[in-house]
């Protein structure tokens, strides 16, 4: 995809916490390469002391979407970057949340660093990104899961082709067994969207 | 591309709510929400769901409740209750209500998935079933196409078929000869509860009676000379479906009592078989024969035809179908003219007077004939008396008594004529293959020229 640093809208990769820098290069790369959107990484914020769960020691991504929305008219669409372990109050833990079409998206590395059969392989949830004895791994593992949830801030929902970037992954066998690239279909609709 | 599935989540928590909502539009699903089980039971009854997604725990009016309230109003929907207080007690009791799943949150998203992808592919399946059944029902609807009807005689037995379809009532169905009893048989069977099972006919005057018997009950490997391996009969085949017994008029008399048997206790034996078997079928009977003179005669059993005619269909011949014959006419125009990719825009007055005027003999079946030969033949954007040149010569003289052979070679010629002596188009009109009518136009002598 062609990029036009003029005319495009651009993106925000903001760390939330303590985020090795090169996370979020990783991600910021991946959403001008792919989605062909100039992407920034901002300042570190704090995660809204509201997110967090205490008797799940996980961080709700509802609330952490809420805030990232402030200020978001000014540009085309913002995605928090954490190594905190992601939920949401109904589901046991999330990769990422995006609000469909809301232009704010949120990932964690947390889960991301285990081997497909759950063997950690480094980093324990929590533990900052970038740590993992295959680095490599986490940070395709990461692009994907960003490219992912930007999509659905972008307005897609899910697909139905299994090789497509935005077919659901529910676990990291599942994730690290598609590839790097949206389908015609989805790629179709971002650049329509655009 | 499907229509998405659409959900209603009813829970008091906003944010179990608005987050399992979010969850399920990124799945691409249209989602509404209830606060609480009044909200839900009313926005249910507005709209229409796929999917109930409830929470067991609410003030006011709980789950259960609404999941009680549910299975009331609409059955169809299925429900899956959440909860966070989960014990096997709560699941088991929704389980029995009617829930068709249930989730203890938080949950799982693969556990979520899971049960959503088992309720969609469930509903999918019931889709399927329903656009089966509704192109079962066109086929039947198709199938009464040839029995196209507007004249009041046949309306009423569109009436009556729709009647005794539903029933597991034998029936027998009369009418002379190409007036459509197989087609009334068979829409009887896509309209009945056995629609899904076979529909095995059996034609009982076109054979012999040893071969209708192996035919009717199957055979045993050596039954007799050029038995070399079991064959099942129709008896058998016709299992959880329906047999069409064409022309039972036809069946030798102690071949009814063989069958009347069957019927009363629903077993048989094949032939030189020593095995009972069970087979569970409607039947459906057809004749052009007055049985009830038969039976008077004493030349058809009384019981075997009081066991087949619990129901009678008496198909009215197509001269008493009075504006059928145009009906009828333009539709099986339409029909053929489709399937030989020609464009025919019905009929001129000439050829529609020559068509009603005629007097049908063969019925339905000798209609479409002609018509079949007449769309072949036709060179213009409609059908008139070129076409129907068979009709025109019904005249007082043309009826006069001939022998076989002159009948035959009269038609022949016609026929010939008629497609300007193309053989195979000719041939098609006529129902026979092109050797069959060269060897005939020998026999008789025809050429062109004479």
């Amino acid at each position: 995809m062609s990029v036009d640093p003029d005319t495009s809208p651009l993106a925000e990769v903001v760390p939330l916490g303590r985020v090795p820098p090169v996370a979020c290069a990783v991600v910021a790369a991946n959403l001008q390469a792919v989605l062909g959107l100039p992407t920034q990484v901002v300042a570190a914020r704090q995660m809204p002391p509201r997110a967090h769960l205490r008797a799940r020691d996980q961080y709700d991504a509802a609330p952490i979407l809420s805030a990232l929305r402030s200020e978001v008219e000014s540009i085309r669409v913002r995605v928090g970057v954490t190594a905190l372990d992601l939920c949401l109050p109904i589901l046991t833990f999330v990769y990422g949340e995006a609000l469909v079409g809301g232009r704010v998206a949120v990932i964690s590395s947390a889960r991301l660093a285990a081997w497909p059969h759950g063997t950690a392989v480094g980093t324990a949830a929590g533990t900052a990104a970038g740590t993992a004895e295959e680095p490599g791994l986490l940070y395709e593992r990461l692009a994907k899961v960003a490219l992912h949830e930007t999509a659905h801030a972008l307005g897609l929902t899910h697909c139905q082709d299994h090789g497509c970037l935005m077919a659901f992954s529910v676990g990291l066998e599942k994730l690290d067994s598609i590839h790097l690239v949206f389908c015609p279909a989805c790629e179709h609709k971002l650049v329509v969207g655009r | 591309m499907s229509e998405p599935l659409r959900v209603l989540v009813i829970d008091d928590e906003e944010a179990m709510r608005e987050s399992l909502a979010a969850w399920l539009r990124k799945e691409g699903y249209r989602v509404s929400v209830a606060a609480d089980g009044a909200d839900g039971l009313a926005q249910l009854s507005a709209g229409a769901f796929d999917l109930l997604l409830v929470d067991m725990k609410m003030p006011g009016m709980d789950g259960m409740t609404v999941l009680e309230r549910t299975r009331e109003v609409r059955p169809d929907i299925p429900v899956v209750m959440i909860t966070a207080y989960g014990s096997i007690e709560n699941a088991v009791t929704a389980m029995k209500k009617g829930a068709r799943d249930y989730l203890l949150k938080p949950f799982d998203p693969e556990q979520m998935l899971l049960v959503i992808e088992r309720i969609v592919g469930h509903q999918e399946l019931v889709r399927e079933n329903e656009a089966l059944r509704e192109r079962l029902r066109q086929s039947a609807r198709d199938g009464v196409g040839d029995l196209v009807a507007g004249s009041e005689a046949m309306v009423d037995v569109l009436e009556l078929i729709q009647d005794v379809a539903p029933t597991d009532a034998a029936v027998l169905i009369t009418g002379e000869t190409g007036t459509g009893k197989e087609l009334v048989a068979r829409a009887i069977h896509a309209l009945s509860s056995c629609a899904y099972g076979p529909f095995v006919v059996i034609n009982c005057g076109s054979q012999s009676e040893t071969l209708l018997e192996s035919a009717l009950f199957g055979h045993e490997r050596g039954a007799f000379t050029g038995a070399v391996s079991t064959q099942r009969g129709r008896l058998e085949m016709a299992h959880g479906g329906t047999l069409f017994l064409d022309e039972v008029g036809e069946i030798p008399s102690k071949m009814q009592t063989d069958l009347l048997r069957v019927l009363e206790d629903r077993e048989f034996t094949r032939v030189g078989g020593v095995k009972p078997l069970q087979s569970d079928f409607r039947l459906i009977c057809a004749t052009h024969r007055d049985l009830p003179a038969r039976v008077k005669s004493g030349a058809f059993r009384a019981d075997f035809f009081y066991r087949i005619n619990v129901l009678e269909v008496r198909l009215p011949p197509l001269r008493d179908r009075e504006g059928d014959v145009e009906l009828l006419a333009g539709y099986f125009v339409e029909q053929i003219a489709r399937k030989l990719g020609k464009t025919i825009q019905g009929f001129t007055s000439e050829g529609l007077r020559l068509l009603c005027g005629y007097s049908w003999p063969g019925n339905v079946r000798e209609l479409r004939n002609v018509l079949e030969r007449a769309v072949v033949i036709c060179r213009a954007d409609q059908i008139g008396a070129r076409e129907l040149t068979f009709l025109a010569s019904e005249e007082p003289d043309a009826m006069v008594p001939m022998t076989l052979r002159e009948a035959e070679n009269s038609h022949i010629r016609r026929a010939l004529d008629a497609a300007d002596w193309n053989i195979t188009h000719a041939a098609r009109a006529l129902g026979i293959d092109r050797v069959t009518l060269s060897r005939k136009i020998k026999r008789h002598d025809l050429s062109r020229t004479k």
